[in-house]
């Protein structure tokens, strides 16, 4: 009995779950000690270790999967799973913030002067900037889905192109709110308006990134032959992570920038 | 044995051929560039037209803005991340002219 007689993954021992979560304590101590004591050494070391963990961790499922032949069907079934299990986990991550939002927004307090937005809030105009970010985002999730129809029909050629397209509408969305981030008169200080906008809005913007990064992996795969027409689940993954970042700029728009102004 | 999540890996395309209801390949490039690329340059077209200086509000200290309970572990800690002088005033009011 020299090979295993069952479909399933049996993952080789690896040092990347200890390194993410000394990394994750290098984060949060590091977090703590630039925010009250100014010193920035352990958060620069939990970056690093962090990032080099999710490098190093996902370059072996890559290994794993596509050169070693492990992604069998049901341990595909598993990632999907996984997938839509951490998609759910974001979903409520992104509801703590929105409720914040209507928790304030909903009952305005004298303190504030009895309105929202607050007296003295200038809120952005939603049919400029704010409806162009929402145009752009949704049609980064046509370009994806004709990215992803592309490669099931085994079109080389197209995929890359819609795929890069949606990494470009991607990163035109990020330029365009760190511009408006720019040009906004109100500041994260601006009381309970300030917070909620900044706190939404900028995890959202972080998501952006990491979408975007995941789908630039994605690029890269695809330029080295990782996917074939029937199994490409790495992408599947970053097209429905990319359709999450889309909904919540979507809940986003519709609370905060147009009922909120 | 729990949720199938065969359907979700198929998405909309319920054939690789773009047969049926249309819905392979060349129905989405088509949509991007008749439909979501020209309304992307619409809306940037609208943006950058409505874009442009208004003149900035006058300064009212409200205690109820520009808070600075603990100051920011940046610069002099009196400034956020992405302020922008013109139009962003510190608590004492705006700093260029």
């Amino acid at each position: 009995m020299t090979h295993q007689t069952h479909a399933y993954h049996m993952v080789n021992p690896s040092p990347w779950p200890l390194t993410g979560a000394l990394s994750a304590f290098l984060l949060t101590s590091g977090l703590i000690m630039w925010f009250h004591f100014y010193y920035t050494l352990l958060l620069i070391a939990g970056l690093l270790a962090s990032t080099m963990t999710m490098f190093q961790w996902w370059r072996d499922v890559v290994r794993e999967g596509t050169y070693q032949g492990h992604h069998t069907a049901p341990v595909q079934k598993g990632l999907r799973y996984g997938m839509v299990l951490f998609i759910i986990s974001e979903v409520f991550f992104f509801a703590g913030f929105f409720w914040a939002f209507y928790h304030s927004s909903l009952a305005p307090t004298p303190q504030t002067g009895g309105q929202w937005p607050p007296t003295g809030i200038l809120p952005l105009d939603p049919m400029e900037v704010p409806l162009l970010n929402t145009a752009v985002l949704l049609a980064s999730g046509v370009t994806i889905t004709w990215a992803h129809h592309s490669l099931m029909e085994a079109d080389r050629k197209e995929s890359t192109q819609a795929l890069l397209m949606t990494i470009a509408l991607g990163t035109y969305f990020t330029y365009l709110q760190l511009s408006e981030y720019s040009e906004t008169s109100f500041t994260i200080s601006d009381g309970i308006y300030g917070s909620t906008f900044f706190m939404s809005t900028g995890f959202h913007g972080l998501h952006v990134i990491i979408g975007t990064t995941f789908l630039t992996t994605c690029y890269f795969r695809q330029q080295l032959y990782h996917f074939t027409s029937n199994h490409h689940f790495g992408f599947e993954a970053a097209a429905w992570y990319w359709h999450f970042v889309d909904v919540v700029w979507l809940f986003l728009y519709i609370s905060i920038y147009w009922w909120g102004s | 044995m729990a949720l199938s999540l065969r359907p979700l890996s198929r998405g909309l395309a319920s054939a690789a051929k773009e047969g049926h209801g249309g819905t392979g390949a060349r129905t989405w490039r088509l949509l991007t560039f008749v439909l979501a690329l020209p309304s992307v340059a619409l809306c940037t077209l609208n943006a950058y037209l409505h874009s442009g200086h208004r003149p900035r509000p006058e300064f009212i200290a409200y205690p109820h803005l520009r808070i600075r309970t603990k100051r920011f572990p940046w610069g002099d800690g009196n400034h956020t991340l992405f302020h922008n002088s013109h139009v962003n005033p510190l608590p004492t009011g705006y700093e260029s002219p």
